[in-house]
């Protein structure tokens, strides 16, 4: 039997995540076909939950149909869409379908997506809806109420990397105490701050999964810089992505390196491309890290 | 004390387009101090609505729009509101409901209610406070994370604030960057380590 995402962490394994995105339809093909062009490559993918607080296919749905499809899944749920009630009751759903490994977040507010005067509910945090999933594994519901059968996710969360960010790293350490068991992180692009902030959690044992986003050209380096939240991208890179012939390539080309570099800092990277997987093969050669499985 | 915002005299005329014999309650607390129900915003509004043709009976300024005692009370500070057919409120929601629920004409507000706030050094300064009925605020530095933060996080930031502004508004500050600043001021940083639970509260 095929190793799973929860031995391999618990192994000293480099690891590699990917992410796809549920469709804005109900036509799955192009999503299976994306993940596909990742199979062999990673240990498992994540299957965003409305990310940018967009709407789209259910993460259930979509991690159902890629289990179906012989893929490990880790699926996203945030607390912007669900109060407690649909949040347990979607977890329920999602163990009973054979999903056994979560990330939760609190998910990017309504506003900042394509239903502005959508309500957020926001009812748990992600320390607390962890805390609960806990709670869930030992047999009781928020409400107290016993569960039967209950389930038994691999729980994991997400950070920032900015070890200068007090509440963040506060924050971090309350995920930690719920019991987590792998972190995922916002894309690193300066390894050296990413080296200070796993200097300020070494006495954390989970492991880390660093975030990469491959650059596509210097202005989505400055877009990112001013408007997506934990990313810092130096100005070195910029002026590298500046000077390319070909940028695409010169971005494949940092993020093989970045993947190098971090191999050396944490446990394993986890590939955000914007759009499709084509060069995630690509990448995870030049950065020498693994061979097709 | 309860922020409001003057609705725009477009949208008031509009409300009021199929009534007349206008008779407008202003309010002495809160709507008075930040300039949206005190006498010289009330004398002006009813000197607008008479420049655009309605009738206006008469006003009131009651000591506070959210504690008028009763319809008689009204009557004895001025007794044209007998006269009234249509009353408009200068206050916020809490006034217009309570003067709504003396009187047996229709009611209209000319602000929008907005949040629980405060006004210092000549600022006007809304969200303050989330009215939860569970005061905690002394762990956050006395700034409210409920009120402030538009995912009501109480166990920390969350990912979305870039330059310590917050992820819906960069114009405004991050509620947990005010938060931490201010217990750092305070030497308190380490009540940022508790955890709250689900438990603890009941929104």
């Amino acid at each position: 039997m095929s190793r799973t995402f929860k031995d391999k962490l618990t192994s000293n394994d480099f690891l590699i995540t990917a992410e796809v995105s549920p469709p804005k339809g109900t036509d799955l093909a192009d999503m299976l076909s994306d993940a596909e062009l990742t199979r062999g490559w990673v240990d498992a993918l994540n299957v965003t939950d409305n990310q940018k607080a967009i709407m789209r296919m259910s993460p259930l749905a979509v991690s159902k149909a890629l289990l179906d499809g012989g893929h490990e899944v880790i699926m996203q749920l945030t607390c912007r869409d669900r109060n407690r009630l649909a949040l347990q009751s979607d977890l329920l759903g999602a163990y009973s379908m054979g999903i056994r490994n979560l990330c939760i977040m609190t998910g990017d507010h309504t506003t900042k997506g394509d239903h502005p005067k959508a309500r957020p509910v926001y009812d748990l945090d992600s320390v607390q809806l962890l805390s609960i999933i806990k709670n869930m594994h030992n047999g009781y519901d928020i409400a107290g109420n016993p569960i039967e059968n209950p389930p038994q996710f691999v729980l994991g969360a997400v950070t920032n990397t900015d070890p200068s960010k007090k509440a963040q790293m506060m924050k971090l350490r309350k995920k930690v105490k719920t019991g987590i068991e792998f972190m995922q992180t916002q894309a690193v692009y300066d390894i050296s701050m990413f080296e200070s902030f796993m200097e300020s959690i070494g006495d954390i044992e989970v492991p880390i999964i660093a975030g990469v986003i491959p650059l596509r050209s210097a202005n989505m380096a400055r877009f990112m810089n001013g408007n997506i939240p934990g990313i810092n991208v130096p100005d070195e890179i910029i002026e590298r992505m500046e000077a390319a012939e070909k940028p695409k390539e010169e971005g494949m080309a940092i993020c093989a390196e970045a993947i190098k570099e971090l191999q050396k800092l944490c446990r394993g990277i986890h590939l955000m491309p914007i759009g499709k997987h084509n060069n995630t093969p690509t990448i995870l050669e030049m950065a020498d890290i693994r061979k097709k499985q | 004390m309860i922020i409001s915002s003057a609705k725009p005299f477009e949208e008031i005329l509009e409300i009021l387009k199929d009534e007349d014999d206008i008779f407008v309650v202003g309010c002495n607390a809160c709507a008075a101090k930040i300039h949206v129900g005190g006498e010289p915003e009330v004398l002006e509004m009813c000197q607008r609505l008479e420049d655009a043709g309605k009738h206006v009976v008469g006003w009131v300024i009651p000591s506070a729009a959210c504690s008028v005692a009763s319809y008689d009370s009204l009557v004895e500070k001025n007794p044209a509101i007998k006269d009234a057919k249509t009353i408009l409120v200068m206050a916020c929601g809490s006034g217009v409901s309570i003067v709504a629920g003396v009187v047996d004409v229709p009611v209209y507000p000319s602000n929008d209610t907005v949040s629980l706030g405060g006004r210092t050094q000549g600022e006007v300064v809304p969200e303050l406070c989330a009215m939860c009925g569970e005061c905690k605020i002394y762990y956050f530095g006395s700034v409210c994370p409920k009120s402030l933060c538009p995912k009501h996080l109480l166990n920390g930031p969350c990912g979305g604030s870039v330059n310590g502004k917050c992820e819906i508004d960069s114009e405004k500050d991050c509620a947990w960057e005010l938060i931490c600043n201010r217990l750092e001021k305070i030497g308190r940083l380490d009540l940022l380590d508790k955890i709250w639970t689900v438990d603890e509260i009941t929104e």
